[in-house]
């Protein structure tokens, strides 16, 4: 018992020591833990694998990497975590849902950081939202939907989810589409599965997801991407209508905008925790940008079909400090659209 | 043509030989987490994970599901000996096998779990075989409404699980579904019953509260006791094949759970947590003569040992087909499909080379060839398996509390669920007492969610059309013929008993109506009534929608309870009382006063254990409360105390610290010596 006790004093004692020396040798023999917010075998849990399995050669020091899971509350608990129990060292690395950083300024129930004051590393990806809808339901092309007669229904999981539920709502709101949010579904595949079974008309969620897993029915014509919500055009979606160009008012496009392009960026951030030592975060942001051009870790990545277009630190640090500086008629607007 | 061709190939690709040794150690694994309490298997399946991208499909998915299909059969072994869950899938094969364990059954009862899980397993691949052609036209025939039905089917089964008393079982149903509706309402995002804590904002989770409702009374229980497990019954294993007969003599009850836990397992939501209920609910409503279930009928071992064996095959439909993962495995698996860069949906049922269907092929035959294997074995090595319970209890028992802990704690890392698993294992050992069933509570649990989701997604989506829907009408049909047959059934019966009753039995019935007396099962109900009602005063806030389910349930579960405190408070108990005492023949009795001790010793070790944890860190609270137990509490002798303490601690820290890293947490002590660091 002594002497495990003896051990741990000794290994505090390094790690105190560490704070003052190179960034090689702090991470020298040490492990980085990622703490992933979601559960294992999700996209979450996914992409940060594959990053884990690449990551350490590109730290200096090559620390150990462990992936780890702390689930719950859609993530709200790991972010959380990541904010007030982790301890800033550059040891651990948080990857929760991004959009806590638009749901805080907009008061969602449970968050307890300040977005600002996080360290960013980056994200591997950038969301491209779409709405894709069955050809059983009639609605194959925006003209059609917007002359329905009927709500169409569209698939949801929850109030305050980025997509579906958000993107939904909002283009709802933005653009008058006659949409019946139909939510409580567990996953997007249940969404996904009740459109193929009628239920649903159908949803707009990833096309990173969509393109992969409702491959098939995209080929043979049964589902159809109706319209996009990105600021690129996404090169597989060339003549699919872009949403905020159907957008009539400035508050129309300024909801789009905030709270579908700009959520789209952070939805994949990395994290670390307010404080880390600025060395860290620098060689942290380099590891991490370079893993994503690892050929092998490429490799990895084109095997699980998980596509890659970072997102640079910075442009997420943009993103979320314009996420502060919000006209107030906005923030409400988008309060009620998104949480009444 | 081509199918037959898959399906070959699919066999010989099984038996290349990395593949064959992955699935090896893919059973070994499932053995060893199978059969240790509190470690389930999705917990294992998520550990496992990160091993799954250094391999390819093929050997990836045996490894995988290896694994997890061992798991149920060797976790029953666990049930039926220790009455412990080895996993949360075997539960419901404690009430009747370790029953039989008890009586001096328990080479019967384990040659008949084992038997049934291979039948179980082997009609779960032949099915998922079978169904691949009509697969995606079934399951899209079904939507929300027949959803929502299905639950409601599944929870008519709570009075099939209540046993002699079904108003106390329908209340512990009702109970089950208003814990079911704490967390995040899903519809309108309102919490309920949180009490703000984020942990909560998922409810609770199945796997602690099992851990926590059978493994903490049977450790009290054993401690009580003061004995190994098994006294009596180690010679007599000669029963097994006997057992393994029991199979054959109740053949179609054991391919109806099978099929029944295939089937269901079909819908997202319900894995074999669920359908071991139900197939052991069916055994029980199928059975003409009822009055041995629960306390030794080998009949309650054979269903949910084929059923919780057989819902692989289900879930893995729907996840292989629409990529719609049925339950937490099945989540974790579809992982592993995307690390393997292959889309679960139609192709995985087309021949080659346009399809995968002989990937497809290589999991039945991964399922049948590993249950074939694990179950050869345990045959081999059901003596020395056995003698596991002949281990003195003081060694035994801090090994299953460590392991409690592990496992309620590796399931989500959270340090919470461990005090979940002391909440449900106080309530489950109160449950156990004063003679209430605890696996409607279970049911109730597991179905709520299912049932009040798909209802507002059945209405939202077609109104109230939804209630004309055909398949609607039929598993409504089926839910009625359900409960009232046997009541029917049970009331010609009772006439013709009746008959040739004398009267004498209904003096005697009268007589026991005495006077007022406050008792603990009516301070208990009072307790339950307390409860219900704050539910209920709380939900006012909720709104209409986050608050028709706590209503709609909690009304008649709160006026049934009242019903209940009635019956208690005239003292309607006798009759049970004398046949408890027939059950309890041949067990070992404890005088009163030392059982009182001793169970307040081992509560007060079981809350020790946790507090050890809480303050020192596994790391250090595996080691000290394993030695602490065997000397103090086991009165082991030294080196017996050293040798049990390293092992155990070198077993923790192999798999736990080095091999896995679970991420435990610093003891709140360590942390504030070391300041932090």
């Amino acid at each position: 018992m002594l002497q495990v006790l003896c051990v741990v004093f000794v290994v505090a004692g390094f790690a105190t020591a560490g704070y003052g020396a190179g960034v090689d040798e702090f991470y020298r023999g040490k492990s980085v833990r990622i703490v992933v917010g979601f559960s294992a075998g999700g996209g979450f849990d996914t992409y940060t694998r594959a990053i884990a399995r690449h990551l350490s050669k590109h730290i200096p020091g090559n620390p150990s990497i462990v992936v780890e899971n702390m689930t719950g509350a859609g993530s709200l608990i790991a972010a959380n975590h990541v904010y007030k129990v982790a301890k800033p060292d550059g040891l651990t690395i948080g990857h929760f849902i991004g959009g806590f950083f638009l749901g805080q300024v907009l008061g969602q129930p449970g968050i307890e950081f300040d977005a600002r004051k996080f360290e960013f590393i980056g994200a591997p990806v950038s969301d491209h939202v779409v709405c894709a809808l069955t050809k059983a339901s009639g609605i194959t092309s925006v003209e059609k939907w917007m002359a329905s007669k009927t709500p169409v229904k569209m698939g949801g999981l929850a109030p305050g989810t980025s997509t579906p539920d958000n993107a939904t709502r909002i283009l709802k709101a933005a653009l008058g589409l006659p949409i019946q949010l139909v939510t409580g579904y567990k996953g997007t595949a249940d969404v996904r599965l009740a459109a193929d079974g009628g239920e649903l008309a159908g949803g707009c969620w990833g096309w990173d997801s969509i393109s992969v897993t409702w491959r098939k029915a995209l080929d043979s014509g049964d589902v159809v991407v109706v319209m996009q919500a990105n600021r690129k055009t996404h090169p597989d979606l060339p003549n699919v209508p872009q949403a905020i160009k159907l957008a009539k008012t400035e508050e129309s496009r300024r909801m789009i905008d905030v709270g579908i392009h700009g959520d789209s960026d952070i939805v994949r951030t990395y994290t670390l925790p307010p404080g880390t030592p600025k060395d860290r975060v620098q060689a942290l942001r380099r590891a991490f940008d370079a893993t994503l051009k690892d050929p092998e870790f490429v490799a990895d990545a084109k095997k699980a079909r998980l596509n890659i277009d970072p997102v640079a630190p910075d442009e997420i640090e943009k993103d979320i400090a314009g996420l502060f500086k919000l006209d107030p008629a906005l923030v409400s607007k988008l309060k009620e659209v998104l949480y009444n | 043509m081509d199918m037959v061709a898959a399906l070959f190939g699919g066999l010989i690709q099984v038996f290349n030989w990395s593949t064959f040794s992955l699935m090896m150690v893919g059973i070994v694994v499932g053995f060893v987490v199978g059969i240790l309490p509190g470690l389930g298997g999705p917990t294992a399946m998520a550990l496992m994970l990160p091993f799954v991208f250094k391999m390819n499909a093929v050997e990836a998915f045996a490894f995988l599901l290896g694994m997890t299909a061992v798991t149920a059969t060797t976790g029953d072994i666990t049930s039926v000996l220790f009455g412990v869950p080895g996993e949360p899938t075997t539960a419901s094969t404690i009430v009747d096998g370790h029953a039989m364990a008890r009586n001096g059954e328990a080479g019967r009862a384990l040659g008949a779990v084992l038997m049934s899980s291979l039948v179980g397993a082997v009609f779960a691949g032949v099915a998922l075989g079978v169904a691949i052609p009509i697969i995606r036209p079934l399951v899209l025939s079904f939507g929300s409404p027949e959803f929502f039905m299905m639950a409601i089917l599944g929870i008519s089964f709570v009075a099939a699980l209540s046993g002699e008393d079904a108003l106390k079982g329908i209340i512990a149903g009702g109970l089950g579904l208003m814990l079911a509706t704490i967390g995040l309402d899903p519809i309108s995002g309102i919490q309920r019953y949180t009490f703000g804590q984020l942990f909560l904002w998922d409810g609770i989770g199945l796997v602690p509260i099992t851990i926590g409702f059978y493994a903490i009374p049977e450790t009290i229980e054993l401690a009580v006791l003061g004995t190994s497990i098994a006294k009596q019954e180690v010679g007599q294993l000669g029963g097994v094949m006997e057992g393994v007969k029991d199979t054959f003599r109740h053949w179609w009850l054991v391919i109806r759970c099978s099929a029944l836990g295939t089937f269901t397992a079909i819908i997202p939501g319900m894995g074999a947590a669920t359908t071991q209920w139900l197939a052991y609910a069916h055994a029980v409503q199928s059975s003409p003569n009822k009055e041995r279930f629960g306390k030794g009928d080998v009949r309650g071992v054979l269903g949910p040992g084929a059923a919780n064996n057989s819902t692989l095959g289900g879930s893995l439909i729907t996840t292989i087909a629409f990529g719609v993962p049925a339950s937490v495995v099945m989540a974790i698996l579809l992982g592993a499909f995307i690390i393997q860069g292959i889309v679960p949906g139609p192709d995985m049922l087309l021949p080659p080379p346009k399809g995968k269907l002989d990937l497809t092929f290589s999991f039945v035959w991964v399922i049948i060839i590993s249950n074939f294997i694990t179950v050869a074995v345990c045959f081999l090595f059901l003596k020395q398996l056995a003698r596991v319970t002949e281990v003195r209890g003081g060694i035994i028992i801090p090994l299953i509390l460590i392991l409690i802990y592990l496992g309620a704690f590796a399931e989500k890392n959270a340090f919470e669920d461990m005090l979940v698993v002391l909440f449900f294992g106080a309530l489950g050992w109160v449950l156990e007492k004063l003679e209430w069933p605890r696996p409607p509570v279970l049911l109730g649990l597991v179905l709520g969610p299912l049932a009040e989701n798909r209802l507002f997604l059945s209405t939202d989506n077609y109104g109230l059309a939804w209630t004309h829907r055909p398949g609607v009408i039929a598993i409504f049909a089926l839910t009625l013929f359900g409960i009232f047959y046997p009541i029917f059934k049970n009331r010609r019966e009772e006439r013709k008993k009746a008959e040739a009753q004398s009267d004498d039995q209904k003096k005697a019935e009268a007589s026991s109506h005495g006077g007022i007396h406050f008792g603990a099962t009516a301070f208990f109900t009072l307790a339950v009534i307390a409860i219900l009602a704050l539910a209920l005063w709380q939900s006012r806030n909720f709104g209409y929608r986050a608050g028709l389910f706590p209503w709609v349930i909690g009304t008649p579960t709160l006026i049934l309870a009242f019903f209940q405190l009635a019956r208690d408070l005239v003292g309607k108990q006798k009759k049970v009382r004398a046949e408890l005492v027939e059950s309890a023949e041949g067990r070992v009795e404890v005088a009163p006063k030392l059982a009182r001790q001793r169970t307040i010793s081992i509560v007060l070790w079981t809350i020790g254990f946790f507090l050890a944890i809480w303050l020192i860190g596994f790391s250090y609270a595996v080691p000290l409360t394993i030695f602490l137990y065997l000397k103090f509490a086991g009165n082991e002798k030294w080196p017996m105390t050293l040798v049990v303490t390293f092992f155990s601690w070198l077993f923790y820290w192999g798999l736990f610290e080095r091999l896995l890293r679970v991420p435990f947490p610093d003891g709140l002590l360590i942390s504030f010596i070391t300041g932090g660091q």
